[in-house]
């Protein structure tokens, strides 16, 4: 139990925990104490001087998001001396630069237009700045807006402390102090790795995204909770959307693994994907095909698997497919079908350890961390962001790995895989190794690997999105192409793999292919069942810690689009096999196999 | 060891290294090797000795005696005369600013001989770059003693006891901050040196390192020994390259001889150190900002807490402690907690290192024990101010300070006392500030600092400096609003209760501090566009003409007498000055101390300038200006004040006339100006001028007596008060009043109304005359006196630096026989009643300083003496003499015996129809005051009439256009002021001729064109 302490807020006694902040405190107690440069996610700072409180003892006001309370202190938020200063700062931040609000995209989302309301600043007392600071435009994805920005270094501290990317940084001092990248070089030329975290944590509209600016403020938005499907991590996000389409994507500061983060995979090219979306079942005939309806698709599809025998059908499953997808794939064709011939598109990362998998969180408690056969900078940025935190805190990295990887120039040795008992060496002598390692793994450094069984923590960081419940679902298997005259290749958003996934189909086969997207594979599939996407379908998935999070519905899917559990349900009461379950039935039975 | 017969200490800190002391040393080398000196002759080159101002220095040991200014060309002569003849080099010694005496020796000057000297105790002493003078001086004992004979409480306890507090400026004592540090969990902590001086003006830290920078050492090991540490960092800015070498020298010295590093003098203790440099930003002085730069970050400060004895650098617990602070340390262990609080005041123990610059003449590093007055720094120390400007204020503290004006001089200094006179002790930056200073400018200066220094961090320094410094500057830009100084008062109140560290907290102080003691400067400047010490260039188009009481077109007249066009030139004079031959003659020429040449060599000689103009051309005719107006003006006096109001008005088309008690109209300039300063005929000329616009004036008519107030009020609208100060006060002394005791403007007036009386010798002073006082009325006295053939000599309580007149007066004074005695005053004057036999006097001595900023006299007992006289003028100033004023009339008479004025219109006096000025509103002042008085009361009657008839106000009638031509040296060669022809001391006492004679047109074209023409618009 934590010590608690009393004291007095307003002359309201209350208890706090002894070494939190006065601001925790007063908001653990309903006490509203304004901030502007304090971010929950990010350490404070004290730099805007909004949360000034009197403490009864001290000389001067004091930041209540630094201050920790103490037994018996005497605060007063609001006192005269309190509400000048905070009167004098707004003044002040209000003239500094450009904050005109009308013209801002962040009009009515605006942490400081709020403060402005609350001290009913209505006028301003100082001149304003004629001078206009400079916008960097040159990034892909956001703007970078100096004259509303009002020097709060959230963008900086999440950039140093959350992503731990160093791009961002003050340069002059005083009022000539401007937020810039790599020592005042565009944006988009810089070490800038999209991630967005600065325009997630910006106050005010001096950093916002591109695409989805001026297109309405939350009160006319919908925003839906759901988790990103772009990688094995899992990160949740809150899906931005107006009048059914997705505006913009932003981290969930309460999701548990990303804790609000998010990078460009998940925040941005979700967004900015141009490739051909598949809207209606396509039947090829002679040579072309042609759209026909849902039911007809299933018909045929029914009429197709009833004339040939349980061994002669195949189903390749995509990794983005959902818990509830890849559940009703082994329901329907290996429990109620007999179909044995079930494998996977992706590779899947063989177990080393007799021992329960850590969490990514407990990267940061390591002091030297593994990266064998993965490349999480590229595949799973997030996790990434972790790792680097933690050699930002003076763990060691080593990067284990045949190819080029991106966490290379932040390790401290990179070895070739052949090399790799170099590697552990150092990390058997360290107090708290962590392994990530992935299905690059060679058998030899399996071995190698083996020998750090009793003291590491590890994650297997799969490269498909959904690996981790499909292996654990026994979708792996075995699948052997040679006798199958039907395939059915559950491939979703995936992109199609092209010759590697046309070698595990035979040339005559019947091909089904459930796709959201127009490929190689869909161009020459017999039958194209049209599959939504992660924002319109709602669904689940199990990230690399083993975590099963829902994917909620925030669109209508495209044209005919379904989700792929939907798809499947209607081919198995087609087939007679009914497998009708509640989602919630799949998360439950999906959690029992994975245990 | 090897003996010298001489050790010549030279000074190699970075003052004296910049004045050119290598060049010296090597001179000094070469001709000691040159005469074969060499093995009876030791050079040694040390660190700052203080007296940085006269650089480069030398010492000569054992004599002790201080060469001051050394040029390599000196060096042989030097050699020649005192090392091998054995006679000190007189022209190299130092010479007393005021007196011009010569003090040989070092300990004998007052700037050394009033120090104490503990930090900066091997100043000037010791070779800063070899360990073992510094060891032979009792260096590190201190540091051993920590070591082997007492525990790190004890240490501790001891710099408690000895009430040492951080010499960076807050002042937190240092036994506390060890004591929490040492308290503190953990193996690694930190200790800290701060040696990231950056104060405008203070250099106490960098000589501390350069002269003795093994005492720094030393204070390091003993506070890492009482907390626990085995690591440290001095963090010095990179500006300050002879201290980084001096201190890498020393580290490396004291690794060698086993007093830092591993196992200090064996006994197990290890401690590093490292110099951080500081790449010069001024935040980085603060603990927290420093320790985040340490940490190869943005040196921004962060909130405490936690604070850095519980977190510092690195999270780990940390002191950081000031230079001068730790220089200490050392001898407080090794003397003991008593020895150091034995000096000092109450709750500020010990000596203060003050770096004294700005317009003092000995600027250089001072050690004072904590609560020496500030006077005594500014003044015995520090020499006073040059060129005999007036001390304004002190900037204590630097851009975190404030200012300590005139009337707190007597303040003893230490920290409570300096706080609550709205200054901090700072660093120990002292700059001293003349009457040139303007208050805001100042205030301006340092938050312009400030607000270029605010590392931008948090929101009221960061804007809020910027925010005040624009209102600031457009004050001083003359753009200033009613309100600005409450909206100043307001954002600094705000500023420093919730800006983040101590910059932003203390930048608003000098703004305060300056409103404090200057608010009526400030008010000058936003409503009148006035700054009296001439520094705000927007308001003014040159500082002689800003200075003028009546803002004469200077740089004009000048430029047209560089042109030779005289008569221009007098039109210009007379565009604002009734009587610029008198102002050519007898003006105080306030201009001329705010004349930009004077900072180069002299300032140019206006008011001669003036006269020659005057002299040279002649008047421009004047006509008779028709009454035009209704009303009907009385003037009550024709001296200047009167005059010029009766000519503004007579202009303006009033029917003005003066009453005059005397028989010659003039006041002053009359009947208390000598005619061998003013000749009667050029008076009576300007005064003529005058008469011809239509004035009417009517002498040997006593308002009150000769006419009522009842007439004056039937017969005119409006009067006007200027009748003067023409009573002498009194001494209070018993005798005053035998006969042959004059007061001093009484004597001058009834010389000049019984002139021929005195010349036959009807009327007699006698041999010996006895003259009291240092005013110009004085002075006058003394020279006419002497004129009758006196012997006469001046009684004055304090020195001649105090004495009012103007110094050209008393130096004329002197020439011409006249004796001055200073600290002596009168007790009594004794005699008959018929003759002065004798007075006797006391001898003063001079104490505190009094609110005009000169040390008050007071009598030293048992110092009386008699002296033989004949006769005795006290001439210790003058007041109006009310007893005219008819007590019906309204007028108010204040405690100082003048008129009071300022309802609704400035001159006018609580009856509206009476206006008053001149001396008899501000006492005895100048003759450019009053006219400038005349002015004002001319435009306020001529304004209260016109308000009261709905007229609108008086258009002034565009001067004739004088194109003035602008030529402007590519070079400006020095060149002092033209002296002013005058006929011999000797001679010019057998008469009453004037004694100047005025410029030749060569002459004066000559002055003229030494004009910078600071009005030019480029």
């Amino acid at each position: 139990m934590e010590k608690k302490v009393p004291l007095t807020i307003d002359g309201k006694n209350v208890e706090a925990t002894a070494g939190q902040t006065i601001l925790d405190c007063a908001n653990e107690n309903g006490i509203f104490i304004p901030t502007l440069c304090n971010h929950p996610a990010l350490s404070p700072i004290g730099a805007c001087r909004m949360c000034l409180v009197e403490i009864k003892g001290q000389r001067n006001l004091q930041t209540s998001c630094t201050f920790p309370v103490t037994d018996g202190m005497e605060i007063q938020t609001d006192s005269k001396a309190v509400i000048d200063a905070r009167k004098l700062v707004l003044d002040m931040i209000f003239s500094e630069r450009n904050h005109f609000c009308p013209y801002c995209e962040m009009s009515g989302n605006c942490e400081l237009q709020d403060l402005g309301y609350r001290y009913r600043v209505d006028h301003w007392v100082f001149p304003t700045y004629t001078k206009a600071f400079p916008l960097d435009a040159t990034h892909k994805y956001y703007l970078m807006e100096h004259n509303r920005c009002v020097l709060c270094e959230r963008c900086i501290r999440a950039c140093d402390e959350l992503v731990a990317n160093h791009t961002l940084g003050l340069r002059q001092r005083g009022s000539e102090s401007m937020v810039h990248a790599d020592g005042n070089i565009p944006l988009g030329e810089s070490t800038c790795i999209s991630c967005g975290t600065c325009t997630q944590v910006c106050p005010t509209g001096a950093l916002f995204y591109k695409r989805s600016a001026f297109m309405g403020k939350d009160s006319v938005t919908k925003q839906v909770k759901s988790t990103c499907n772009q990688c094995s991590i899992g990160c949740g996000t809150e899906v931005v959307t107006r009048g059914g389409n997705v505006l913009c994507i932003m981290g969930d500061w309460d999701a548990p693994v990303n804790k609000g983060l998010l990078c460009k995979m998940g925040r941005f090219e979700p967004l900015y994907d141009t490739r051909p979306r598949l809207t209606k079942p396509l039947l090829r005939g002679k040579g072309k095909s042609e759209e026909i309806s849902w039911e007809k698709a299933i018909q045929t599809l029914a009429k197709q698997i009833n004339t040939i025998k349980a061994p002669e059908i195949g189903v390749l499953a995509g990794s983005y497919s959902s818990n509830e997808a890849l559940y009703l794939i082994k329901k329907l064709f290996n429990q109620k079908l007999q179909v044995s011939n079930i494998g996977l598109i992706n590779t899947v990362a063989p177990r080393i350890f007799n021992k329960v998998q850590s969490k990514l969180e407990d990267i940061t408690k390591s002091d030297i961390i593994l990266v064998v056969g993965s490349d999480p900078l590229n595949d799973q940025p997030v996790a990434s962001f972790i790792i680097k935190r933690a050699v930002d805190k003076g763990a060691r990295l080593i990067v284990v790995d045949d190819k080029k990887n991106g966490l290379a120039p932040f390790a401290f040795m990179n070895i070739e895989m052949a090399d790799i008992s170099t590697a552990i060496d150092v990390a058997r002598r360290a107090e708290n190794p962590f392994i990530l390692y992935g299905a690059d793994i060679t058998k030899a450094a399996i071995a190698e690997l083996k020998k750090l069984e009793d003291k590491v923590n590890y994650i297997i960081v799969e490269s498909g999105v959904n690996t981790v419940a499909a292996a654990a679902l026994g979708l792996n298997n075995g699948y052997d192409p040679a006798a199958l005259k039907l395939v059915y290749v559950l491939l979703g958003e995936q992109n199609c793999a092209g010759d590697d996934l046309f070698k595990r189909i035979p040339q005559n086969a019947f091909i089904v292919a459930q796709a959201s997207y127009l490929s190689e594979l869909t161009e020459k599939a017999d039958l194209v069942l049209p599959a939504a996407i992660w924002s319109e379908q709602s669904s689940s998935l199990t990230n690399i810690e083993g975590r099963i999070q829902s994917i909620n519905k925030a669109v209508e899917p495209l044209g005919e689009a379904k989700p792929d559990w939907e798809a499947l349900q209607l081919l198995s009461i087609q087939l007679g096999k009914d497998i009708t379950v509640s989602i919630d039935e799949v998360s439950t039975e999906v959690i029992k196999s994975l245990k | 060891m090897k003996v010298f017969r001489s050790h010549l200490l030279i000074c190699g800190g970075t003052g004296c290294q910049s004045s050119g002391s290598h060049a010296v040393k090597t001179a000094l080398l070469e001709e000691v090797d040159k005469r074969g000196l060499a093995e009876e002759i030791k050079i040694v080159e040390t660190g700052c000795n203080g007296f940085c101002a006269l650089g480069p220095i030398m010492v000569v040991y054992p004599e002790g005696v201080i060469y001051v200014s050394l040029k390599p060309e000196d060096i042989p002569q030097l050699v020649e005369e005192h090392l091998i003849k054995g006679r000190v080099l007189k022209r190299l010694l130092y010479r007393e600013p005021v007196t011009d005496q010569i003090i040989p020796t070092m300990q004998d000057i007052p700037f050394f001989a009033l120090q104490e000297l503990r930090v900066l105790r091997n100043r000037g002493l010791i070779d800063p770059e070899k360990i073992d003078e510094y060891i032979a001086r009792d260096g590190y004992a201190g540091m051993a003693k920590a070591l082997t004979e007492i525990t790190p409480e004890q240490i501790v306890q001891e710099i408690l006891n000895s009430g040492l507090r951080g010499r960076g400026g807050a002042g937190f004592p240092t036994g506390l901050k060890w004591k929490f540090a040492a308290q503190s969990k953990g193996d690694v902590k930190y200790v800290l040196c701060n040696a990231d001086e950056g104060d405008p003006g203070a250099f106490m830290d960098r000589s501390v390192l350069e002269a003795d920078p093994h005492s720094v050492l030393e204070g390091m090991v003993i506070a890492a020994k009482a907390i626990g540490s085995h690591h440290g960092y001095i963090y010095c800015r990179a500006e300050y390259p002879l201290a980084i070498h001096r201190l890498n020298v020393a580290i490396a010295q004291a690794k060698d001889a086993g007093l830092l590093g591993k196992d200090i003098l064996g006994t197990g203790f290890d401690f590093d150190l490292e110099i951080y440099q500081g790449a010069g930003a001024f935040v980085c002085g603060e603990e927290t900002a420093l320790m985040t730069s340490i940490e190869g970050k943005r040196g921004m400060p962060r909130p405490r807490p936690p604070f850095p004895a519980v977190a510092g650098l690195w999270q780990k617990p940390s002191i950081l402690n000031n230079v001068e602070t730790l220089a200490n340390v050392g001898q407080i262990i090794l003397r003991g907690a008593k020895w150091y609080a034995s000096v000092g005041t109450e709750k500020s123990k010990g000596t203060k290192v003050f770096a004294l610059t700005g317009d003092v003449a000995n600027v250089g590093l001072v050690e004072v024990p904590m609560g020496t007055k500030l006077g005594t720094i500014v003044y015995d120390i520090g020499g006073g101010i040059p060129k005999g400007k007036k001390f304004k204020a002190a900037q204590l503290g630097g851009p975190s300070g404030g200012c300590i004006p005139m009337q707190h001089l007597n303040a003893p200094v230490d920290y409570e006392k300096v706080v609550e006179l709205g200054a901090i002790m700072g660093s120990g930056g002292l700059i001293v500030m003349n009457e040139d200073k303007c208050a805001v400018d100042m205030a301006r200066f340092f938050m312009d600092f400030c607000q270029d220094e605010s590392c931008g961090k948090c929101t009221p320094c960061r804007e809020g400096t910027k925010r005040m410094l624009d209102v600031l500057t457009n004050i001083t830009l003359a753009k200033g609003k009613e309100g600005d100084i409450e909206l100043l008062e307001e954002m600094a109140g705000v500023i420093k209760n919730a800006a983040l560290c101590g910059l932003g907290q203390t930048a608003p102080n000098p703004v305060l501090s300056t409103i404090r003691y200057f608010r009526k400067e400030y008010e000058e400047h936003i409503r009148e566009h006035r700054c009296r010490a001439a520094v705000c260039s927007a308001m003014f188009k040159s500082p002689c003409q800003h200075t003028c009481p009546i803002e004469m077109d200077i740089p004009s007249y000048i430029a047209l007498v560089r042109a030779g066009r005289f008569e221009d030139a007098y039109k210009i004079l007379l565009q604002t000055n009734p009587f610029p031959s008198v102002c050519g003659r007898v003006c105080d020429h306030k201009c001329q101390s705010k004349c930009r040449r004077g900072n180069l060599d002299e300032p140019i000689a206006i008011k001669f300038l003036k006269r020659f103009i005057t002299d040279s051309v002649g008047r421009p005719k004047i006509e008779l200006v028709p009454i035009t107006r209704k009303e009907k003006i009385a003037v009550v006096g024709a001296g200047p004040a009167g005059l010029t109001t009766a000519r503004d008005l007579a202009l303006r088309g009033y029917k003005v006339t003066v009453f005059e008690e005397l028989p010659q109209p003039g006041g002053m300039l009359y009947w208390g100006i000598p005619s061998y300063r003013l000749p009667r005929k050029i008076l009576e000329k300007e005064i003529n001028n005058i008469r011809a616009l239509g004035v009417e004036i009517r002498l040997n008519t006593r308002v009150g007596r000769e006419i009522t107030f009842a007439k004056l009020e039937k017969d005119f609208h409006y009067i006007y008060l200027a009748s003067g100060a023409h009573k002498s006060q009194k001494m209070n002394v018993p005798g005053e009043d035998l006969k042959n005791v004059f007061g001093g403007v009484e004597f001058l007036r009834d010389f000049n109304a019984n002139e021929d009386k005195w010349l036959k010798g009807k009327s007699k002073l006698g041999k010996k005359v006895a003259v009291i006082g240092g005013g110009n009325s004085a002075i006058d006295a003394a020279r006419i006196a002497v004129r009758l053939g006196a012997d006469v000599t001046i009684l004055y309580r304090r020195l001649r630096q105090d004495m009012p007149a103007a110094q050209e007066e008393i130096k004329a004074a002197e020439e011409e026989g006249i004796k001055i005695e200073y600290l002596i005053a009168p007790l009594k004057i004794e005699g008959t009643k018929e003759k002065v036999c004798s007075i006797t006097c006391q001898r003063m001595v001079l104490g505190d300083f009094d609110s005009s900023g000169r040390k008050k006299p007071a009598a030293v007992a048992g110092s009386e003496f008699t002296s033989k006289v004949d006769s005795v003028i006290a001439a210790i100033g003058q007041i109006p003499d009310m007893s005219f004023i008819d007590k019906k009339t309204d007028i108010k008479i204040n405690k100082w015996d003048c008129f009071d004025v300022g309802n609704d219109y400035k001159s006018r006096t609580p009856n509206p129809r009476y206006f008053a000025g001149g001396d008899a509103v501000t006492g005895p002042d100048t003759v450019i005051a009053a006219i400038a008085a005349g002015h004002q009361a001319a435009d306020d009657i001529d304004s209260a009439i016109r308000k009261a008839n709905g007229e609108p106000a008086y258009e002034k009638q565009a001067a004739e256009k004088i194109d003035v031509p602008l030529v402007i040296d590519e070079e400006t060669i020095e060149a002092p002021q033209m002296a002013m022809p005058e006929i011999s001391g000797s001679k010019r006492k057998m008469s009453f001729a004037e004694v100047e004679l005025g410029f030749k047109k060569a002459d004066a074209i000559k002055e003229a064109s030494r004009c910078l023409r600071c009005d030019a618009e480029l």
